[in-house]
């Protein structure tokens, strides 16, 4: 255990004081705040111009709903009550982008439902939402109240306006949340293929230069292996822990400084506002200050930091494990570097389809094949992190744990394997792989 | 200190050590000398627990040898590296405390070896600094670092230069005066044997012989002496009469010779010093004893000669 420890710390030590460690540490996690930044800053931008048509059955905005004009939405009434999919499909409304349905009852339910056919910028949305809620204010106050506008305003209570795509009005195939799992399962992938080829050269360096003898009089050959993939699986997680801060970091900076979010209750100041929102030129001020796209909302709102970065930690830990066992197999058992990385290229097709797994899994998380690819060591770092990015529903969240249970013991027997591998293997030079000598030293103990 | 058992040990179907004893002794130096490939490499991998017998069994000090044991051991392996990027105290701090020392005891062993040698400027250095002879060093100091009780050193002078090669010699010679055990493996038999107590001779994965250097020379000489002299090569030979016979000579130059005479009857070496005692000018005179490698090509004939006869 002991010699296991100072193998692993002295990888360690390489790996933190190259110049490549240092690099990847601080222009890797940058590089990631800068896409984000990208998303966060142009990721809303939509349709410039959008014809919107509004179904108003019930004759509650009598037709009208703009006093002044806005050149980028242009609002036209339809006549009676229009089905959605008589709007999706019908050739004299192709000219609509968008359709507002105001039902019956939206002034005691307060939600009004807008089908559009391609995703609208935020900025539109704000727009569509701002002008329809303004005019139903209108017409509640005409018909319920005697108050003033500007009083009305302060007492009122939000109208909610549900977006939703004309060809999937029930909102079904809503997978971003899934696409922050898969972010977190790539990463996971990323991880162990970079440290993975860390200990495959690692190794072969090792068996090169032959020091691996003089510490082979010391040290069993499963300590040796063990203790390697530790070493660097600790630096990949001390680069995991660096990158984790500094986007931490970069993420609450935009949030602070950036990407204000001044819709916030808190910082709603009610009365300022609706002085604004007489002159039309504050309009715009106020749809800039929601430049609070849906990058920002995913980020900021919907994704579970703590529980992801808990099980991220968890099945990064056994699926770099479960990986580096092949990396450190391939390592010891190759007769020369070149060697080595030529049978790499099976565990990176492995790697890939875990990837590709993860993927499928984004499109189609309740399919019956996602169900066994998060039990498969070899899918289930990534399938997992999608599935628990869309949530387990009650009583489903066994899969999570069984499949974490399987990977682990997954990852015990690979050792296991690599660990027989490595000890016939690692003393052997010069000699070409063939699966009949892997067997042969398979079953030698 | 070291016993050898009956060791065997083939990969698939290559035999590389076929029931091998042998006795190593405290405080001496041991020779495992034959041919690349004979199987000593296999041995010394066995004796560390590097590789596992398939039958045999070691034992150290008298007990069966188990993994505690490696502590009491240094080797330095054939082909041994460093790794590069690390520093010569960072090498010695990795290796010492893998061989059981404390920090404390590594840096204070490091400093002493770091003086015999006079590098102590080197403490900071990277492997990747230092010269090949100078790497050597390092390697030799972090193979003894630990004060080991037994030394195993694998064709321990290849690769070194003379300078070093004289330097580990008289190391080892002085750490046998201070009791320590040390076995050296070669096929060069000559770099070893001046320093060897006793040998173990081994061919095809068979030890053929194990003995004192000394007696392993005295069965095999062939009554053969050396004369060291400065002067007339024909009053040499004039000198000598029927009692001797020349075998060969080597010119020196500046009329020096070494010619080496064999003894005929009943002739002595005191006979033959008397003979030519006026007629040349004898600088040294010595009898020829078998190099350990004569007697390895000897007994490996015999051998031979035992399996045409059978």
């Amino acid at each position: 255990m002991r010699n296991s420890w100072l193998i692993a710390v002295r990888e360690l030590k390489e790996r933190i004081g190259t110049r490549s460690f240092v690099l990847m540490s601080l222009f890797g996690p940058l590089l990631i705040l800068l896409i984000t930044y990208i998303l966060f800053a142009f990721g809303g931008e939509g349709k410039q111009q959008w014809n919107v048509l509004i179904a108003d059955p019930s004759g509650i905005m009598e037709n009208k709903i703009l006093a002044n004009e806005d050149k980028s939405v242009r609002y036209s009434f339809a006549d009676g009550y229009l089905e959605i999919e008589e709007f999706r499909d019908g050739q004299r409304f192709q000219e609509f982008d968008a359709l507002v349905e105001i039902n019956e009852k939206v002034l005691s339910n307060k939600l009004v439902f807008v089908f559009y056919r391609e995703k609208p910028s935020v900025r539109m949305q704000t727009r569509v939402q701002f002008h329809v809620e303004r005019r139903l204010e209108e017409s509640m106050i005409d018909q319920f109240t005697k108050l003033s506008l500007a009083d009305f305003r302060k007492i009122k209570q939000p109208m909610n306006v549900a977006f939703r795509n004309a060809y999937d009005p029930l909102d079904e195939s809503s997978d971003k949340r899934g696409w922050v799992g898969f972010f977190f399962g790539a990463l996971i992938f990323v991880f162990i293929f970079l440290f993975g080829m860390t200990i495959l050269r690692s190794i072969s360096r090792e068996k090169s230069n032959r020091i691996v003898e003089v510490l082979l009089a010391s040290v069993h050959p499963r300590q040796l292996m063990m203790g390697k993939i530790a070493g660097i699986g600790m630096a990949a997680f001390i680069q995991f822990f660096v990158w984790t801060i500094v986007i931490g970091a970069g993420l609450f900076f935009m949030r602070e400084y950036l990407f204000i979010d001044k819709l916030d209750a808190s910082k709603f100041d009610v009365v300022q506002m609706t002085k604004e929102v007489q002159e039309q030129a504050s309009l715009d001020k106020m749809f800039a200050a929601k430049e609070y796209n849906e990058f920002v909302e995913l980020v900021y709102e919907r994704v579970q930091f703590g529980t992801m970065i808990t099980y991220f930690l968890l099945f990064f830990v056994a699926g770099y494990f479960f990986y580096g066992a092949f990396f450190a197999a391939i390592g010891a058992t190759s007769g020369s570097e070149s060697d080595g990385q030529q049978f790499v290229l099976p565990v990176i097709f492995l790697l890939v389809l875990s990837l590709y797994s993860g993927y499928y899994t984004l499109e189609n998380p309740d399919a019956s094949i996602v169900l066994w690819l998060q039990y498969i060591p070899f899918t289930a770092p990534v399938v997992v992190m999608v599935k628990l990015a869309y949530g387990y529903g009650p009583g489903e969240s066994y899969h999570l744990y069984l499949s974490l249970i399987f990977l682990g013991i997954s990852a015990l027997i690979m050792l296991m394997i690599a660990g027989r591998l490595y000890k016939n293997g690692i003393l052997q030079f010069g000699h070409r792989i063939r699966m009949g000598t892997l067997l042969k030293w398979l079953k030698k103990a | 200190m070291l016993e050898v058992k009956n060791i065997s040990k083939s990969f698939y179907r290559k035999i590389a050590l076929d029931d091998v004893s042998m006795t190593v002794n405290s405080g001496e130096i041991f020779g495992l000398l034959g041919p690349n490939g004979a199987g000593k490499t296999t041995l010394i991998r066995i004796i560390n627990r590097i590789i596992e017998p398939d039958k045999g069994h070691i034992r150290f000090k008298g007990d069966i040898m188990t993994q505690q044991h490696l502590s009491q051991i240094g080797y330095l392996p054939e082909e041994r590296g460093l790794y590069r990027s690390m520093t010569v105290e960072d090498h010695a701090l990795f290796l010492g405390q893998l061989r059981g020392l404390s920090k404390n005891d590594v840096k204070r062993q490091l400093e002493y070896w770091l003086e015999r040698f006079q590098i102590t400027d080197w403490r900071k250095k990277r492997i990747e600094e230092l010269s090949k002879g100078m790497a050597q060093k390092v390697q030799f100091i972090c193979t003894v670092l630990h004060e080991p009780s037994l030394l195993i050193l694998d064709e321990p002078f290849s690769g070194f230069d003379p300078i070093n090669v004289e330097l580990i010699k008289q190391e080892l010679i002085e750490m046998r005066a201070k009791g320590k055990t040390i076995i050296l493996s070669s096929h060069n038999m000559r770099s070893v044997e001046e320093i060897c107590d006793r040998v173990a001779l081994i061919n095809h994965s068979r030890k053929i012989v194990e003995g004192r250097v000394s007696d392993l020379q005295e069965e095999r000489k062939m009554g053969l002496y050396a004369v060291k002299f400065r002067g007339n090569m024909i009053a040499f030979v004039n000198a000598l009469w029927t009692g001797f016979e020349i075998e060969d000579k080597d010119i020196l130059g500046d009329d020096r010779f070494v010619v080496r005479v064999r003894m005929r009857g009943d002739s002595s070496f005191e006979d033959l010093l008397r003979v030519l005692m006026g007629q040349v000018k004898i600088e040294a005179a010595w009898e020829v004893l078998p190099s350990m490698q004569d007697v390895f090509i000897d007994l490996v004939k015999d051998k031979k000669e035992v399996g045409h006869e059978k």
